[in-house]
């Protein structure tokens, strides 16, 4: 291991202080997020123990939403259970991508980091593992990232129970959630190949909204993927010349 | 019941983000799927995004719906700096204000 190495590039606190910085500016939409999470599973018909053991247990905001929801409607076990599961397929496409960087890790990084791999916290240190040079402690930046983003979903989710009703609807805090996301991916659509992919991506979500079991939103993303590589071969010779 | 789907739903989702990162470390991942994952990001988050922003009731809105201009308003100034906070005060604080008007 080159991790002694007189050339070391980055320092575990360098990359851990940098997870953090980088993800505090997402933690304006996730704040939101988790005050809207708190009152709708409150609204929903949960105790505020069940809320709180929600952002604790499961830590996926859009499957919570969902689960809070499916428990509002009074869903079966196995049609709530299968729906959070689906909205919650894409960490596999996130662990697939994200685990080249990760290969050299013991299993104990892998249970914490594995539990800490949220939409956002993801997003952040892919970006730094793409673009920055490689160092054999860039894992300390998933953790920064992670660490930050859990502490705010724990405690937008409290303030959300605590606060509950007083938080006037006309705010459209949930509106957060997507512009987070649009702030992530907008920047990052350079070739025509990923516009198409999220194009494409988007129109299905919005035809395919009424899939049993919320599996719109996985299909949705294996189509805009599918798109993506067929438009990709056709920009191919032409980004080469 | 609840408790029960709780603790189900966090295992699955637990199993969903640790196991790739366990079964997969030893793997060498053929080309195609590189390919693949890189439009991961694109598609799964617009897939978030345009139901959010179009269908904020459950069912399309074209028009009388103040998300849409805001978040081309936000796509917009995300181009135009890459700034998160930017994005996310121009987007809510459009809403905001044509909401008070």
């Amino acid at each position: 291991m080159p991790a002694s190495n007189s050339q070391k590039t980055s320092s575990r606190a360098s990359e851990f202080g940098n997870g953090i910085l980088d993800e505090l500016p997402l933690q304006i939409g996730v704040f939101p997020f988790g005050l809207v999470f708190g009152i709708a599973g409150l609204a929903a018909g949960l105790t505020p123990l069940q809320v709180c053991a929600l952002s604790f247990i499961l830590f996926g905001g859009a499957s919570q939403i969902v689960f809070a929801q499916m428990v509002g409607a009074a869903a079966p076990f196995a049609v709530l259970t299968g729906s959070v599961a689906a909205i919650n397929l894409r960490h596999l496409l996130y662990g697939v991508a994200i685990v080249n960087y990760l290969r050299h890790l013991p299993i104990s990084w892998r249970i914490v980091l594995g539990y800490l791999l949220t939409d956002e916290a993801w997003a952040i240190s892919m970006r730094r593992f793409r673009s920055q040079p490689a160092s054999p402690v860039m894992h300390y930046h998933l953790l920064g990232a992670g660490v930050t983003l859990w502490v705010c979903w724990q405690v937008s989710t409290l303030a959300g129970v605590l606060l509950g009703a007083t938080i006037p609807e006309e705010l459209q805090l949930g509106f957060a959630v997507p512009l987070t996301f649009i702030a992530l991916i907008v920047p990052a659509l350079k070739k025509r190949a990923e516009i198409l992919a999220a194009l494409s991506a988007g129109l299905a979500a919005l035809l395919l909204q009424d899939l049993p079991f919320n599996l719109w939103l996985i299909a949705s993303a294996l189509i805009g993927i599918g798109v993506g590589m067929g438009a990709g071969q056709f920009d191919k010779p032409r980004a080469d010349r | 019941m609840i408790w029960a789907a709780i603790f189900l739903s966090g295992l699955a989702t637990f199993l969903m983000r640790f196991l790739p990162l366990s079964l997969l470390a030893g793997w060498q991942m053929p080309p195609v799927w590189r390919r693949a994952l890189h439009f991961v990001p694109a598609s799964i988050l617009a897939a978030i995004i345009a139901p959010a922003v179009l269908m904020p009731e459950g069912s399309l809105m074209l028009t009388d719906n103040l998300r849409l201009p805001a978040a081309i308003l936000a796509a917009a100034i995300a181009l135009r700096t890459g700034s998160v906070v930017a994005t996310l005060l121009s987007g809510l604080g459009f809403i905001w204000l044509l909401g008070l008007l």
